[in-house]
C-alpha cells in the first residue's frame, strides 16, 4: 500500500472547511480549514482530542448545521455536490440511501417508546417507500445481518429491554438499511465493554465491505484506528495536521503531535513506565500555530 | 503479618436490594453482588482490578471503602476488621482511606469553587485551624496536582475534564490518606489527559508512598500505574497476580478473550477476520451459581468432581445422572440422583420430560476399551465406545436443547479429550469416537446458537482417574478439569485445552500438526 491520496474521484470531499462560534461581540473558531478526502468504499478514521472538531466535521458531512457554531467558509461536496447549505427537506433526501449515521449513544438515539422493530421500518418505509409487510421483512433480515440473536423476538421489544451492545447492533442495521454510499460513525463503540466493542467494530467493518459503504469513522482511539481504517486523519484545534495510510501514520507519523498522540496510548504488553503524556511545550506551540492561523485568516468571520 | 498488609479482604460478600424486583408492598429481595472476595494491599501496593460492565468492581470498591457494609467476610484495615464498625466509628479512620469517583462532574458541587471543595475535608477533619493554614495547604494540593493557586477560584463547570478529575486527586489525597480507591478515574478523558492523570498517579504513589486500589475496565491503562492485578467476573475474582506476568500469559479464558479484545495502536490487517462469526453476535455466556445442571456419568472420575464443584460454585441443583443410582449417596441436599443410561434413547427422552429446569448440561459419560484398531475385537470395540461418547452425546444434545431454550439458553459442556485432536496409538477406536464427539459438538454449537446455547468442547490430556491411565501423562486433577470448564462456561470460551500438558499440545496442532501426529505415533505404550 502507497500513503498517496485516493486515486478514484473521492466519493466526499471536505474543502478548507471553517467553523465558528459566534454572538456576543466573540468569535471562536472551530475548524481552521480543514480538508479530507474519502474514496469509495474505504474506511477513513478521524482522530483527535476533544475539542479537536472532528464531531463538528461528522455534523458537517451530513448537512447538520451544527447550532451554536456556523460554518463560515469551504464546502463539503458529496459526490461532487455540496451540502453545506442544504435545506432540511433537501437534507433528508439525502439521508438513506446517500449517508447513514452511526450514533455515539445507542440510548438517546433510539426512540424509548416505539418498538425496535417500527423504528427500523419506518427508515425504510420513508427513504425507499416500502410498504408495511415488506419493510416488516427487510427489518427481521438486517436484525439477522448484525448478528441479532432472537430476532423475531427483538422486534418487538423496546429499547429499554435490550442491551447496549445490542442497541448498538439494531443503529447500524439502520444505518446500513437503505444500503447508502457513505457512513458517518461518531464513536460508535465508546459506550461499550471491550468484549462487545471487539464484535461491533468487526460488524461495522463487515457490513462495510459487504455493502461497499464509505466510513467516515470518528474516534479518540487509534488502536480503533489502527483495526478497522483504510486512512487517517488527525485533527488538533481545528486543524488537519496529518493525514495518509494507516500503516504509515501508526509506524512513521510525521507529525509531533501524532507522535505524541502514540505514545500517550497506554498498552497493556508493556510497562507502564513507558506511556508519555503529550508534551506541554507541544501543546502550546499548537495553540500557537492555530491562534496565527486565525490571525492569518481573520477574514472568516 | 499485620505489618506489611494494609488492607485485607477475605470471603468479602455483598448483597444489595434488587429494585428491578421489587414487590409492590414490602422489601425488595437481595441480589448478590460479590461472591468472596479474597485480596491484600500492602503499604504504597498497587492493585487494579478489571471488568466489564456488572463485574461488580465498582461495588467492590466501594465496599473496601465502607460506603457500602459487607453481607460477609473480613475486612481488615491495618489490621482492624472494619467490616461491620459503625460510622461513628468509621469516622476517624476515613481520613485514611479515600475515594476518587469516575465522574469529577457529578461528584463535585457545582456551587462550590474549587478551593473550597479540595478544603472541605480539612475542615472535616480539623486538619487547618484558620482559613488562611487551609488555604495554604490548598495551594500546595493544587500544586501538587499541577494546577495552579488561580485554579481555586474557579467553579468546577469553568474546567476541563482532566482538571476536574485532578481536583479529585488532590481532595482525595487533602488528608494525605494511606490508601486511595480510583474508580475509572479516566475513562471518560481523551488520550492526552489520561495519560497526564496516569503520570501524575504514578509520581503521587512514588512521593508519598500511597496504595492505590485502580477499577478501570481497561486492561492497558492498569498495566501504566498498577504492579498487580485482578480480574473479576460476575462478582468473583477469576484471576488475580502480577500484571507482567498474567498479561503474558493469561490463565483463565476471560482474561485471554478481554486481552484478545483489546485494540492495541498497531496495524493488523486480520484482526477482524480473526473475530469468528460466531463472536459476531452477542456473548453466550452463562452464571454457574443458581444453575441447574446435569452431569452424566456422576457416580465417579470427572463427573464426580463436577458434582463437587457445582456444589462449591453455588449450582441451585444438580442431576447427578448414572447408570444405576444402587449405592449413590448423594453428597449433598441439592444433589438428585438419576438413573440414566445414555445408550438407551428411550430413557434420555424421559430424562428430559422429568428434568425441565435444566441450565447446564454436562456431557461427561464416556467408554474407553483401552484397545488397538489391530485388536480381533476392534470393531465391537468401537462400536461399544461410539454408542456411549458419540450417539450417548447427540442423543443428550437433541433431547435437552429444547429444555434449554426453554429455559434462556443455557450451556452445554461436552467432555472431549486432547485424542480428539491427535490419535494415540493403542487406544485408536476410542481416539476416533472422541474425534467424531467433537465434529458433533461443532455441529451442535452452529445449530443451538440461535436459540441463545453455549456449547463447551473440554479437551484435556490425561485425568488422574481410572480412565486416564493408559493416556500419556502428567496427570490432571479432575477437578481443576471441572473448574476449568465451569470457568469457560462463565467466560464464554467454546474451546479449552486444560492443563499444561494439553494447553501445549493444542499450541503444537495449532503450528504443526503433522508434526504432533508424528511425536504421538511414537508414543506406544509397553
Amino acid at each position: 500500500m502507497t500513503g498517496a491520496p485516493p486515486r478514484d474521484r473521492p466519493i466526499l470531499s471536505v474543502r478548507d472547511l471553517h467553523l465558528a462560534i459566534a454572538g456576543r461581540g466573540r468569535h471562536t473558531p472551530i475548524l481552521r480549514g480543514a480538508s479530507l478526502d474519502i474514496a469509495p468504499s474505504e474506511v477513513h478514521g478521524l482522530v483527535g482530542e476533544s475539542g479537536a472538531g472532528k464531531t463538528m466535521i461528522g455534523k458537517a458531512v451530513l448537512g447538520i448545521q451544527p447550532s451554536p457554531a456556523r460554518i463560515s467558509g469551504g464546502s463539503v461536496l458529496f459526490e461532487g455536490r455540496d451540502v453545506t447549505h442544504l435545506s432540511e427537506r433537501e437534507r433528508r433526501a439525502l439521508m438513506g440511501r446517500g449517508m447513514g449515521l452511526i450514533p455515539q449513544d445507542p440510548m438517546t438515539s433510539l426512540n424509548p417508546a416505539h418498538r425496535i422493530g417500527a423504528q427500523i421500518a419506518d427508515v425504510l418505509r420513508l427513504h425507499l417507500g416500502m410498504d408495511r409487510p415488506a419493510a416488516g421483512a427487510r427489518a427481521l433480515e438486517l436484525l439477522n445481518e448484525v448478528h441479532v440473536r432472537a430476532p423475531e423476538r427483538v422486534l418487538r421489544q423496546y429499547p429499554h429491554e435490550i442491551s447496549g451492545g445490542m442497541r448498538q447492533r439494531v443503529l447500524i442495521a439502520i444505518a446500513f438499511a437503505c444500503r447508502p454510499r457513505l457512513i458517518v460513525a461518531d464513536e460508535p463503540t465508546t459506550a461499550l465493554d471491550v468484549t462487545v466493542q471487539r464484535q461491533v467494530l468487526a460488524l461495522i467493518k463487515r457490513m462495510q465491505a459487504q455493502e461497499g459503504a464509505s466510513i467516515l469513522f470518528v474516534t479518540h482511539d487509534l488502536g480503533v484506528v489502527a483495526k478497522i481504517c483504510d486512512r487517517v486523519t488527525v485533527l488538533h484545534g481545528g486543524r488537519v495536521l496529518e493525514t495518509g495510510e494507516t500503516r504509515r501514520i501508526v509506524e512513521a507519523p510525521e507529525h509531533d503531535y501524532t507522535r505524541a498522540l502514540i505514545a500517550a496510548t497506554p498498552r497493556h504488553d508493556r510497562p507502564g513506565d513507558l506511556l508519555r503524556p503529550v508534551p506541554e511545550a507541544l501543546t502550546a506551540r499548537l495553540n500557537a500555530e492555530a491562534l496565527a492561523y486565525d490571525a492569518a485568516h481573520g477574514s472568516h468571520g | 503479618m499485620a505489618e506489611s498488609v494494609l488492607l485485607e479482604a477475605a470471603g468479602l460478600r455483598l448483597s444489595l436490594p434488587d429494585y428491578s424486583r421489587k414487590p409492590p408492598f414490602g422489601p425488595a429481595p437481595p441480589v448478590d453482588i460479590l461472591h468472596g472476595i479474597d485480596l491484600a494491599i500492602a503499604p504504597g501496593d498497587t492493585l487494579g482490578v478489571v471488568g466489564e460492565s456488572g463485574s461488580g468492581k465498582t461495588s467492590l470498591g466501594r465496599t473496601l471503602v465502607r460506603l457500602h457494609r459487607p453481607t460477609a467476610g473480613r475486612l481488615l484495615f491495618d489490621g482492624r476488621d472494619i467490616a461491620n464498625l459503625t460510622e461513628e466509628r468509621l469516622r476517624p479512620l476515613r481520613a485514611q482511606f479515600q475515594m476518587i469517583f469516575q465522574d469529577p462532574q457529578s461528584s463535585l458541587n457545582p456551587r462550590r469553587r474549587v478551593a473550597d471543595i479540595v478544603a472541605q475535608p480539612l475542615h472535616l477533619h480539623g486538619r487547618a485551624a484558620t482559613r488562611a493554614e487551609a488555604r495554604r495547604q490548598v495551594d500546595a494540593l493544587l500544586e501538587r496536582v499541577a494546577l495552579r493557586p488561580a485554579h481555586g477560584e474557579r467553579y468546577p463547570h469553568e474546567l476541563s475534564g482532566g482538571e476536574r478529575q485532578r481536583i479529585g486527586i488532590a481532595r482525595a489525597i487533602a488528608l494525605r490518606p494511606r490508601l486511595v480507591v480510583a474508580d475509572e478515574i479516566v475513562s471518560g478523558l481523551d488520550m492526552s489527559s489520561q495519560a497526564q492523570i496516569l503520570a501524575l498517579l504514578r509520581e503521587l504513589r512514588r512521593d508519598l508512598g500511597l496504595a492505590l486500589l485502580f477499577i478501570s475496565h481497561d486492561l492497558s491503562v492498569v498495566r501504566t500505574v498498577c504492579d498487580r492485578v485482578m480480574v473479576m467476573l460476575n462478582g468473583r475474582a477469576v484471576e488475580q497476580g502480577e500484571c507482567a506476568a498474567i498479561f503474558a500469559s493469561p490463565r483463565h479464558p476471560y482474561t485471554r478473550r478481554l486481552l484478545n479484545a483489546i485494540p492495541l495502536p498497531d496495524v493488523d490487517p486480520g484482526w477482524v477476520a480473526r473475530t469468528a462469526d460466531n463472536q459476531l453476535g452477542e456473548e453466550l455466556s452463562m452464571n454457574v451459581k443458581d444453575s441447574v445442571a446435569l452431569v452424566t456419568g456422576a457416580n465417579r472420575g470427572v463427573g464426580e468432581a463436577f458434582v463437587r464443584v457445582l456444589l462449591d460454585r453455588g449450582a441451585a441443583k444438580i442431576y447427578a445422572a448414572m447408570r444405576s443410582t444402587d449405592g449413590y449417596e448423594a453428597p449433598d441436599g441439592r444433589v438428585r440422583p438419576l438413573a440414566l443410561d445414555v445408550t438407551d434413547h428411550g430413557r434420555i427422552a424421559e430424562a428430559a420430560a422429568e428434568c425441565g429446569d435444566v441450565t447446564l448440561l454436562i456431557n461427561n459419560a464416556g467408554v474407553n476399551r483401552n484397545r488397538p484398531i489391530s485388536d480381533d475385537d476392534a470393531l465391537r470395540n468401537a462400536r461399544d465406545e461410539m454408542e456411549v461418547n458419540y450417539f450417548g452425546t447427540m442423543e443428550m444434545c437433541r433431547r435437552f436443547g429444547p429444555v434449554l431454550a426453554a429455559n434462556g439458553g443455557g450451556a452445554i459442556v461436552n467432555m472431549l479429550s486432547l485424542l480428539s485432536r491427535v490419535n494415540l496409538p493403542m487406544i485408536g477406536t476410542y481416539c476416533g469416537s472422541k474425534a467424531a464427539a467433537l465434529s458433533l459438538t461443532q455441529g451442535v454449537r452452529a445449530e443451538l446458537a440461535a436459540q441463545g446455547t453455549l456449547t463447551v468442547a473440554v479437551m484435556p490430556g490425561a485425568i488422574n482417574t481410572r480412565m486416564g491411565d493408559m493416556n500419556p501423562p502428567p496427570l490432571e486433577d479432575p477437578a481443576d478439569v471441572a473448574n476449568a470448564a465451569l470457568d469457560a462456561v462463565e467466560a464464554g470460551e467454546e474451546d479449552i485445552y486444560p492443563g499444561v500438558m494439553a494447553e501445549g499440545v493444542s499450541q503444537g496442532l495449532a503450528a504443526d500438526a503433522k508434526a504432533v501426529e508424528k511425536e504421538f505415533a511414537a508414543y506406544l505404550p509397553g
